[in-house]
């Protein structure tokens, strides 16, 4: 059998302001991700980087060290990989007041 | 029972994936979540230009996972023979529902069988047993007639397991007749939507009162049976079990429709999940097999 791989939807039309992150999502099955993250409107403000955390519970979180550029202009996509991250994966981004921007985030996920 | 009939039971008991489940003669899917998603996938809702369109129910959802069950105080806790399930989080909001979906089509309108081992749990924020935290568990098929079959309709039969409502440990099995009404989605007349899954307008099934296993604290899990049998012909159901309990379905009904110009013979059955605080509900499914007499 081919080995599992995924595309899973994680947000979609979501507006991120201030402390915004993606729902905790489980895959520990996978040994690498790529995260995607489109812009589905003219983001608006300043745009801070994204980064990529990681938990061993869903719960409590730490920044796993990945930071990628925030897609700049509508339709705009920006991506980052990542390994060995256990088993909760989420993207998280702290915007600063003013900043908003509304995302498609998807995560491609291969045992 | 007749020889065939006999043979097919003898072999199906000794295949050890089979022999929990009782399935009709054909099996259209065996999942087992350590195999993958097995075609389960996120119910997304209609939209026609922009995203904007979708309605706020859907708009909710995300994608299932394959999940060990892991707990922060004992770990993963795995499924019923392998590692794996296929989990339905809703996000950490009240009302909060999601949902997984398997999207089919019938060959032949007659009875069929939804059998599945299922638990639920809500997240473990809390070290309290936090057994009313979840509102609900549930699931429902999404049919339509053959183009050739009518007049007929889009049928919709749904069952939740009510555990609680607003702190009230309810613990009964409800269903539904009603949805939200039928709205147009953009301006080219393809595409409709509505909210089937909507909080309001679900009724007590008739002595579907049933205390299930919760466990004793918020993280230990165990595995329940569900049976839902239906008659893709007559478009009724016709058994529901859970476990040890066997549920009359004379009181029971669907949500009935109008046939879509887009949807002969579909044949979808999704799983939901819905949580009663601000704290996320997860469901899971170890394995799901639907079979049909054809």
């Amino acid at each position: 059998m081919l080995p599992e791989n995924l595309t899973a939807v994680v947000a979609r039309n979501e507006s991120w302001t201030g402390e915004s992150a993606t729902e905790p999502y489980e895959a520990g099955w996978a040994r690498e991700a790529i995260v995607f993250v489109r812009a589905l409107k003219e983001p608006t403000g300043p745009l801070p980087k994204a980064r990529i955390e990681i938990s061993a519970d869903g719960m409590h979180w730490c920044a796993e060290g990945s930071e990628f550029a925030l897609p700049a202009t509508k339709d705009a996509v920006s991506f980052q990989r990542v390994t060995h991250f256990g088993n909760f994966l989420r993207v998280a981004a702290s915007l600063p007041a003013g900043g908003e921007i509304t995302v498609l985030v998807t995560l491609h996920l291969k045992a | 029972m007749t020889e065939i009939d006999a043979l097919r039971r003898a072999i199906r008991e000794a295949d050890p994936q089979l022999s929990r489940f009782d399935p009709l003669p054909r099996i259209i899917s065996l999942d087992d979540f350590d195999r993958g998603m097995c075609g389960w996938t996120q119910l997304v809702g209609n939209y026609e230009d922009t995203l904007d369109a979708m309605l706020p129910g859907y708009a909710q959802h995300s994608h299932a996972m394959l999940s060990t069950l892991p707990n922060w105080d004992f770990g993963s806790h795995g499924g019923i023979d392998g590692s794996y399930a296929l989990k339905i989080a809703t996000r950490a909001k009240k009302g909060a529902q999601n949902v997984a979906i398997k999207r089919l089509t019938f060959r032949k309108p007659g009875p069929i069988r939804l059998e599945a081992y299922f638990t639920f749990k809500p997240e473990a924020t809390d070290l309290q047993l936090s057994e009313t935290d979840i509102r609900s568990f549930g699931f429902l098929y999404d049919l339509q007639i053959g183009d050739r079959s009518g007049p007929g309709d889009r049928v919709m039969p749904h069952l939740r397991f009510l555990n609680a409502q607003d702190g009230a440990h309810v613990q009964k099995w409800q269903f539904k007749r009603r949805t939200t009404p039928i709205k147009p989605i953009g301006q080219a007349g393809k595409t409709i939507t509505h909210y089937h899954l909507a909080p309001d307008d679900w009724e007590d099934l008739p002595g579907g009162e049933q205390r299930l296993c919760y466990n004793e604290i918020p993280t230990k899990v165990n595995w329940h049976y569900l049976r839902f049998d239906f008659d893709l012909g007559a478009m009724q159901a016709t058994r529901f079990q859970v476990n040890d309990r066997v549920f009359a379905m004379d009181g029971f009904d669907c949500i009935r429709i109008p046939a879509m110009k887009n949807l002969w013979c579909m044949l979808n059955l999704a799983f939901f999940a819905e949580t009663d605080t601000d704290k996320r509900a997860f469901a899971y499914l170890d394995s799901v097999c639907l079979s049909g007499e054809f």
